[in-house]
């Protein structure tokens, strides 16, 4: 196997070998089919964190940590670099030549821009876009960071007049230059869309693509004015709580036109699709009713939508949050936050998930990323900076944890307080290797971690 | 498994010129080498035809990768060829990423077998096709660095372990779709490159060459996006929003109506407790509106409104209001970029909140009480619900500087931040005679532009001060009856002879602060959390992610004397249909809620205001009383509105990319 295939395995392989040009999802597994994939052994973790008042320098903060268990530095945090400002630092995307990681803050709407390939252990802050609500004619709350071929498509999750739900997608190319908005479709404007049912909201949050149905699809979260305030006064907020999204909307990917809008209501979050070549599908997780649905194209190539299992209790606000699809389409991880409990679906009939795990990670829990084969999953603990919990025993509030994963069950290997290292509030990870970034000098210390299925 | 490229396409293509490719940057030249080893450069190449672009080595293994893009190439290079409207109308170009290697001969050889003509063309066509599909490569790796960069191309050369060059490169797939006018179009990476959906780009972008198309006009989506892009206060020009023509592109047959009025929240949740709520959502792009007369507006204010009391030192000028109205709009006025006055007073609902029973102020930060509306706030002489300021000129600095509200650390950072803005340059001294940006010029500005939201003229006005007897329907009148009788809200909500504040301007303790001091979290709470749907919350679930509840005194904070614990300022009921939810701390919901909490005499306790007790009222009066109060919404409340669409929103923008900070 010559380098070429085992990066563009990385490339390709991974993706094309597998299950030509799959979905996409938080991590390795599935993240934006159009990139490197490490299918290997990754050496670092990057954690986008949030700064939190009280804790070391209290700002946002790019965190490495090295995950390769032969290096010296195995389990440390290797390079922490404070971007300023706490800005609800939350999701982070590579660009799809992978050099790059975006990482954006749902507050000030601030997208950092990080090099990753220069030196992958110690990332440095290449730009700052701090003009983004205005260049893209009013979104806020950049989220979702998606590579597409040559550019990035973010998600918002807010606005600039009202900080309601109401919000689009920004374009902008690799090199951080805004491209185009495209606003979700509303009952005024429905841009060519057929309502599937009662709304049509304008709402977003998560955006992933099938290419090969040439199918984008968004969900819907909620407004500046309740992803940023205190959970509890919120809940206390009859108001507020009806501020919520209830759809998906499937999109013409090459186009970029919303074709059809799903009733999914409760808040879909995640967006998960899978990776076979004729599964056509894709799980979301509701937060408020707390149930998994199925988005899928039909026999007659009809996008639909439907309720298909509880996650935990309602009544207790398990709220589930990240999620992750195994490289097979056999296993689906769904972590709900309020328990901190990541839980196993078997997905191998979608229309039927069954959890046939669950495990206690800590008093929270919400972001997880596992690797190509399934075998190491990290956690990250943080939600948003006001719904997360500020108490609990030390090292299980604010943490990263990674696990081994051997079918059956996750084993520990090594956990970072987050607190106790005075970093902050962990959120989305993303893998990063040396190999990806050929020199000679990297080749040699780390050809052999990387490895075609 | 094979990328798509090599096989027919698994859907439709979309119809070629039905959508956007919105320019991606611009095509950038640089020197380059022809098959022949003619030197020449991209831009040469371009022409003034459309251009792909793709980055190849000849020795390249991986199907996915260059003999993808090579083979997607031929394929089109022979529908264009065989397209009598395409065929001398596109350039195609193959260009190394390895020049060590693949010298102008070894390109010469690569494209020999697959540029060739078609038998069936006839010669003029072919020798003009075999010239559309060029080979190209540069003098050294040095020469194409640049090209790389500025085309986005990374690539790497592989090494073995031992630190040697396997003569292989990995390199993320691109193909590059370059308009006439030398601008990135498209780019194509392995899940994207196929002939059908390139071909269909390449007429869409050819398209545009045509003469205008039959529909005259109507801006897309798009469109509007990039018009707010520019948007600056010359947008303050545009033609109001309900004269705008309707977008051909939506099928509005499916969609519910959309309420004509301007007020509301844009998402209207109206009817949301209902398994039957449907959405009836509006679209940004048409929140646009148009500018009103405001100084004359305040000069004569409407029907049943006295005269505008207006401070002796701030007297009101068209400058000023239109700065005022600028800094009421710009969320550049808070500590992060992030909260303006009107994010909390929200135009079209009611300058108030309708999303929120208390307010939510920077980083997310706790507001105790809900937003009050700015209509007519000009007249109230106490301000914020304690009634703790007198003047607007000096209330405006207490949200500027509340640490949850605006954020602001200080006077001074608020005056520095004004003076550092482009775009206020020289407005502070064209309304306060040459003076700046200070303490005094910005409250006066602010205050000059909320004074001016006067809004009356209401159904109400037209028939008590208007002699317009059929102006108020029968239940308004009789719940005006109410209003002034049995209901005692008068008592408050004063109404005079000539005109009605609907205020005393003084502070009252109905209960509500009381109960909400004196009733600890219950065990369970109902919780909407979807349409129709509510959950019954067991609260000790979340506590662990809630902030200790802090009590709301009233005006007793203020005062400091027990007298006048859980005191609030009495608001106008002027447009009360619109700024729903209800009291200090929005915690009745609709008109109905709170004529039933008086109905029911309040929350008796020691220091209720006697005023309050049990009314006896019945479900009809209470109908009526709910009509009267849905009277007094003022007939230019769109015309304000409108107004307030029309303010550009102030956001960071003038430095695109920030310099990082030194490590």
């Amino acid at each position: 196997m010559s380098n070429w295939v085992s990066r563009v395995v990385a490339v390709g392989m991974a993706f094309f070998g597998l299950s030509l040009l799959g979905a996409a999802s938080a991590d390795e597994t599935c993240m934006s089919p159009y990139m490197a994939k490490i299918v290997g052994q990754e050496d670092f973790v990057y954690v986008w964190t949030l700064g939190a008042e009280g804790i070391g320098d209290e700002q946002d903060k790019l965190v490495t940590i090295d995950v390769n268990p032969d290096s010296k530095q195995y389990g440390k945090v290797v390079a922490s670099l404070s971007v300023g400002g706490r800005n609800e630092a939350h999701h982070s995307g590579l660009t799809d030549d992978r050099r790059y990681l975006w990482a954006s803050g749902l507050d000030t709407n601030k997208i950092f821009i990080f090099d990753i390939h220069t030196n992958p252990a110690k990332p440095t802050l290449d730009k700052t876009i701090d003009d983004f609500v205005k260049t893209s004619g009013g979104v806020v709350g950049p989220h979702t960071n998606y590579a597409l071929p040559g550019r990035m498509m973010l998600t918002g999750l807010s606005n600039n007049k009202d900080h309601g739900g109401r919000t689009g997608l920004v374009e902008y190319t690799n090199n951080g230059t805004y491209i185009t908005t495209h606003w979700m479709p509303t009952d005024e404007d429905l841009g060519g869309a057929t309502k599937s049912g009662k709304f049509a909201d304008g709402y977003g949050y998560d955006f992933r693509v099938l290419p090969r149905r040439n199918a984008m699809l968004t969900s819907s979260f909620t407004g500046w004015n309740n992803y940023m305030m205190n959970l509890g006064k919120m809940m206390g907020d009859g108001e507020a709580m009806k501020r919520f999204g209830n759809t998906m909307v499937v999109w013409d990917l090459h186009t970029r036109k919303p074709k059809r809008i799903l009733d999914v209501p409760g808040a879909p979050l995640e967006i998960r699709c899978a990776w076979g070549p004729h599964n056509n599908y894709c799980f979301t997780a509701t937060a408020l009713t707390s149930k998994l649905w199925l988005a899928y194209e039909d026999d007659n190539g009809t996008w639909q939508a439907k309720e298909i299992a509880d996650i935990a209790d309602a009544s207790k606000v398990p709220l589930p949050v990240d999620m992750s699809i195994t490289a097979d389409d056999q296993l689906l991880w769904v972590n709900t936050w309020n328990d901190g409990t990541t839980r196993l679906f078997d997905i191998s009939n979608p229309h039927e998930p069954k959890e046939i795990y669950t495990e206690k990670i800590g008093e929270q829990l919400n972001m997880l990323s596992q690797s190509w084969d399934g075998k190491r999953v990290y956690y990250t603990s943080s939600l948003l900076a006001n719904w997360d919990k500020t108490d609990g025993p030390d090292g299980d509030v604010q943490f990263f944890k990674a696990f081994t994963f051997d079918g059956k069950k996750l084993t520990p290997t090594f956990a970072i307080d987050f607190t106790a290292e005075n970093l902050g509030s962990p959120h989305q990870m993303r893998f990063g290797a040396r190999a990806l970034y050929s020199t000679a000098a990297a080749a040699s210390e780390s050809a052999s971690r990387l490895a075609a299925r | 498994m094979l990328a798509p490229g090599w096989s027919p396409l698994t859907f439709e293509p979309p119809v070629p010129g039905t959508y956007e490719l919105p320019p991606l940057g611009t095509a950038a030249d640089a020197p380059i080498l022809t098959s022949d080893g003619t030197a020449t450069t991209l831009h040469a190449l371009y022409g003034d035809r459309p251009a792909l672009l793709s980055f190849v080595y000849t020795t390249c293994p991986d199907v996915n990768g260059c003999p993808l893009a090579t083979a997607v190439l031929a394929k089109l290079h022979r529908r264009l060829q065989r397209d009598h409207a395409l065929r001398d109308r596109v350039t195609l170009l193959s260009l190394s990423i390895d020049p060590a290697r693949d010298t102008p001969a070894v390109m010469r050889q690569y494209g020999a077998a697959l540029a060739a003509p078609l038998e069936n063309t006839s010669d003029d066509a072919a020798s003009s096709a075999a010239g559309s599909w060029r080979f190209l490569t540069t003098a050294s790796e040095e020469a194409l660095a640049p090209i790389l960069a500025a085309y986005d191309q990374a690539i790497s050369k592989d090494y073995d372990r031992t630190g040697a060059y396997l003569g292989t490169m990995s390199h993320v797939l691109r193909v590059i779709l370059i308009d006439r006018s030398r601008r990135i179009r498209n780019i194509y990476s392995v899940s994207f490159l196929h002939a059908d959906t390139v071909l269909t780009d390449l007429r869409t972008i050819l398209a545009e060459d045509d003469p205008p198309a039959k529909d005259g006009g109507a801006k897309t989506r798009h469109a509007r996006a990039r018009d707010d892009t520019r948007s600056t206060d010359n947008r303050e020009t545009r033609v109001a929003h309900a004269a705008e023509a309707p977008d051909s592109g939506g099928t509005p047959s499916a969609a519910n109506a959309v309420p004509s009025s301007l007020q509301g929240a844009g998402d209207h949740k109206a009817g949301y407790e209902s398994r039957g709520y449907e959405t009836r959502s509006r679209d940004l792009t048409r929140r646009q509106g148009a500018t009103t007369d405001l100084l004359a507006l305040a000069g004569r204010p409407p029907r049943g409104l006295p005269a505008v009391p207006v401070p002796d030192d701030n007297p009101l000028t068209a400058t000023k209001i239109a700065l005022g109205r600028k800094l009421f709009f710009d969320r550049r006025l808070s500590l992060n970029d992030t909260v303006s006055c009107a994010m909390c007073h929200v135009p079209e609902q009611g300058f108030a909140n309708n999303e929120l029973q208390t307010a939510v102020g920077i980083e997310g930060r706790t507001v105790r009480r809900n937003a009050p509306t700015i209509y007519n706030v000009g007249y109230l002489p106490r301000l914020f619900h304690d009634g703790r300021e007198q003047t607007l000129e000096q209330q405006i600095w207490g949200p500027l500087l509340a640490v949850n509200e605006m954020g602001n650390p200080s006077v001074g950072h608020v005056i520095e931040t004004l003076r550092g803005l482009e775009d206020y340059d020289g407005r502070f001294e064209a309304a306060f005679a040459g003076d700046g940006p200070s303490m005094l010029t910005i409250g006066a500005a602010i205050a000059s532009y909320e004074r001016t939201l006067v809004s009356a003229d209401t159904p109400f006005d037209r028939w008590r001060f208007g002699d317009d007897a059929d102006a108020l329907g029968p239940a308004a009148r009789r719940g005006f009856q109410l209003f002034v009788g049995k209901g005692r809200c008068a008592s408050c909500h004063t109404i005079a002879e000539t005109h009605a504040l609907f205020t005393d301007g003084a502070l009252h303790n109905t209960g509500i602060g009381y109960r909400a001091s004196m009733t600890t979290e219950p065990a369970t709470r109902r919780v909407q959390v979807a349409p129709g749907v509510t959950l019954d919350v067991d609260t000790a679930s979340y506590a662990a992610a809630s902030e200790p509840r802090s009590s709301d005194l009233g005006r007793y904070e203020i005062t400091q004397n027990p007298a006048d614990r859980w005191q609030y300022r009495t608001p106008t009921l002027r447009n009360v249909a619109l700024t729903a939810p209800y009291m200090h701390d929005g915690s009745l919901a609709t008109l109905r809620d709170v004529i039933e909490f008086y109905d029911a005499g309040g929350v008796p306790h020691e220091v209720l205001d006697p005023r309050i007790q049990p009314l006896g009222l019945d479900a009809p009066a209470i109908d009526d009383l709910v009509a009267f109060l849905e009277s007094l919404t003022g007939a230019n409340v769109d015309t304000l509105v409108a107004d307030a669409f029309a303010a550009p929103v102030g956001d960071v923008g003038a430095a695109a990319i920030l310099v990082p900070p030194s490590p």
